[in-house]
């Protein structure tokens, strides 16, 4: 991994049309500026990690479990939550 | 054409009901094309299920039937990706999972299809609004009254 040095209001380029700039530091926290052309997406890993981890998850869904789904077609299937 | 599964066994697809995810889903990149499988007649939920791979197969869901507020604003990148000529026609999915007795979706990353050309991609909402793990409804207590509800003679 190339590790780079920055200080507040720095900037590193990646590519040609990519910014990211070190807008502010205050103790652990960092927080970034990025610019970037429309068509590329931005997002913190963790997100990405989660939607990962929940389709490995998912994928593990066996018929048995979800038996009598086929069946089901209430008028609104959402209303109940858990308390 | 005719499709191995591990949760059917062989079944007949037509054209229709494939679709091919360029990027694959997140966690299986190398999984492009899928066959989304009924599961009942009036059933809300189908099964993704791989053409690459007979064991890999998901529920999914139409998330509208169950959150009125929800929407996937379709980004630059999805038009490119999906070659999308037109916004309004696409189609969102949700991959459902079982946790505990409910059945939960997975609202953060939902998947948008092209309605013209059966491209589709995972998308990661930016809003915290909505989790991986949705509930949508619960199976244990509800799916097995419906069934002896329905099987009952009449």
């Amino acid at each position: 991994m190339l590790v780079l040095s920055r200080q507040r209001d720095e900037t590193i380029m990646i590519g040609d049309n990519i910014e990211i700039t070190v807008v502010d530091i205050r103790g652990d926290k960092v927080r970034l500026g990025i610019n970037a052309p429309k068509e590329i997406s931005v997002h913190r890993k963790e997100v990405y990690d989660a939607i990962r981890r929940e389709n490995k998850a998912a994928a593990q869904v066996k018929i048995d479990d979800v038996a009598g789904l086929g069946k089901i077609s209430p008028a609104n299937p959402g209303q109940e939550q858990p308390k | 054409m005719e499709i191995d599964s591990a949760r059917f066994g062989v079944i007949v697809v037509d054209d229709q009901q494939i679709m091919t995810f360029p990027h694959g889903l997140l966690g299986f990149p190398q999984h492009s094309r899928f066959a989304l499988v009924q599961t009942g007649p009036d059933s809300y939920f189908q099964w993704l299920q791989s053409l690459d791979d007979p064991n890999l197969a998901f529920v999914v869901t139409d998330p509208a039937l169950f959150f009125k507020d929800y929407e996937v604003p379709i980004r630059e990148e999805n038009v490119a990706d999906l070659q999308l000529a037109d916004a309004r026609l696409t189609q969102v999915r949700v991959i459902c999972n079982r946790v505990g007795d409910w059945l939960t979706g997975n609202l953060l990353g939902p998947i948008v299809v092209n309605v013209a050309n059966r491209l589709a991609q995972q998308v990661v909402l930016t809003e915290k609004k909505w989790t991986t793990r949705q509930m949508l409804l619960r199976l244990d207590v509800e799916v097995p009254a419906e069934r002896e509800l329905v099987a009952q003679p009449a």
